[in-house]
């Protein structure tokens, strides 16, 4: 399992939290006060409930069941049931790696998080949850990107090999999007959209509808 | 002038009347109606009250209101100074204030009676709820996208009104009708936003996002 995509950096703010399935693995994604992303497995050490339920509290995550309290580097540090006690050091969940690059949260289960390397023109637009398989997902947005061309002035281009990767630029190459595609289960994709930093507002806009309207027909398949 | 909510407070409709006159700092008393199991609202005495045999009812001097839309409007065209959460003077915004009123009543019909199904065993049809719940977060994720896209952080412009307080209880109670919010992260940000307000009230599903005092000192 190399590096997946899962999330706009944006999208997940101080003190949010969210979940996110990478190969076999449920992930718990939060974001303390100061702004430190964490990826952990997304069962709280003490009975196995969802951290993903729990509630950053400055510096910590508290799981939403008994609160107990595990900092930026997973440790426990507060038992609201035994304030007093100072946890044993071994109480924490499983750590994984996750990085923030061109506006994208990438986490890596096995090693150290690597993005791919992408353009650095891009702004991360949007993530959208596609109910069809992977080949869908991309046939359908390779066949809307030649029919509505329009959106990349005029013909379009791909550009990438990579096989969770679709890069459609315009043949000048100032007018493209980037779309990174995750798998969180056989039949969901996520999309994550990043787009040209060209683009105006209301042509930001179109690129977002137009998801939607792929969307619709991979779907349909 | 009293204000008198007939309240259930499992029920999402009842919590935005409280949501929203905690923000707005409004008093009212409240008068606990057994929904569940008593059914007493469809009681005789309430049913005189009202008809439809519904909750919220809202009664103040002079008015007896049944329609939780009409209940946030009214509440909020007497009672905030700023004019922001009926923003009356803003005819372009009051248009869009006024759309995601009705949207919200389409999450009522969908997200809400399903979460009757889980909770409460409501007799429906639980898979045209469930596909209708999905088109209605979809639609309020694409616009609330648009709308950070364009740089607007609430649904009807750059100030939370009574619409975003209309769409927010079903729409953050979606799980209870066992709807997460993992496929819509734009409707994750609006909930936070949302939740961080100040004056900001909870219910059963529903917390609090700030921090909590009795994590920094509980006493022995
Ligand atoms: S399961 Fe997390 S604190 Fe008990």
């Amino acid at each position: 399992m190399s590096t997946e995509p899962i999330g706009l950096a944006r999208d997940l703010a101080p003190k949010g939290v969210m979940r996110a399935q990478v190969g076999q693995t449920d992930l718990a994604i939060w974001r303390s006060t100061n702004g430190v992303v964490s990826a952990w497995e997304n069962r709280c050490p003490h009975r196995g409930m969802r951290l993903s339920h729990g509630f950053v509290r400055g510096e910590s995550l508290a799981c939403a069941y008994h609160g107990w309290h595990y900092d930026c580097s997973g440790k426990c540090n507060y038992i609201p049931a035994h304030p007093e006690l100072e946890p044993p050091s071994t109480i924490r969940p499983n750590i994984y790696s996750v990085v923030e690059q061109a506006g994208i949260l990438w986490v890596n289960t096995v090693a150290d998080a690597k993005p791919v390397s992408l353009p650095n023109d891009l702004i991360a637009l949007r993530s959208i949850t596609l109910d069809c398989n992977l080949p869908s997902a991309i046939d359908a947005f390779k066949a809307a990107a030649k029919v509505d061309a329009a959106l990349f002035n005029g013909t379009v281009t791909e550009l990438s090999q990579h096989p969770k990767i679709l890069s459609l630029e315009s043949p000048s190459g100032a007018n493209g999007i980037v779309i990174l595609f995750q798998q969180p289960h056989p039949k969901s994709v996520v999309a994550h959209l990043l787009a040209k930093d060209v683009y105006q507002t209301n042509e930001l806009v179109a690129v977002s509808r137009w998801c939607e309207s792929v969307r619709h027909k991979a779907e349909q398949q | 002038m009293t204000i008198t909510l007939y309240n259930y407070v499992l029920s999402g409709n009842c919590y935005k009347i409280r949501l929203l006159a905690s923000l707005l700092d409004i008093n009212y008393e409240t008068i606990a109606v057994d929904f569940h199991p008593g059914q007493e609202h469809k009681s005789k005495a309430l049913l005189k009250l009202n008809p439809a045999g519904t909750l919220p009812i809202l009664v103040t001097d002079g008015h007896v209101f049944t329609e939780t839309k009409d209940m946030l409007t009214w509440l909020a065209q007497h009672h905030d100074q700023s004019n922001t959460w009926w923003p009356a003077n803003n005819s372009d915004q009051l248009t869009r204030v006024v759309q995601w009123l009705e949207f919200s009543s389409r999450l009522s019909a969908t997200i809400g009676e399903l979460r009757l199904n889980s909770m409460l065993n409501k007799a429906i049809d639980v898979e045209a709820a469930k596909h209708g719940s999905k088109i209605c977060l979809r639609e309020l994720e694409s616009h609330l996208t648009e709308q950070r896209i364009k740089g607007i952080q609430w649904l009807s412009g750059d100030n939370p009104t009574v619409a975003d307080v209309a769409c927010f209880p079903y729409t953050a109670l979606s799980p209870d009708a066992g709807i997460e919010h993992d496929d819509y992260p734009s409707i994750r940000s609006w909930l936070h936003a949302l939740r961080s307000l100040d004056n900001f009230l909870t219910m059963p599903g529903i917390h609090e996002l700030h921090e909590l005092k009795s994590t920094q000192k509980i006493s022995p």
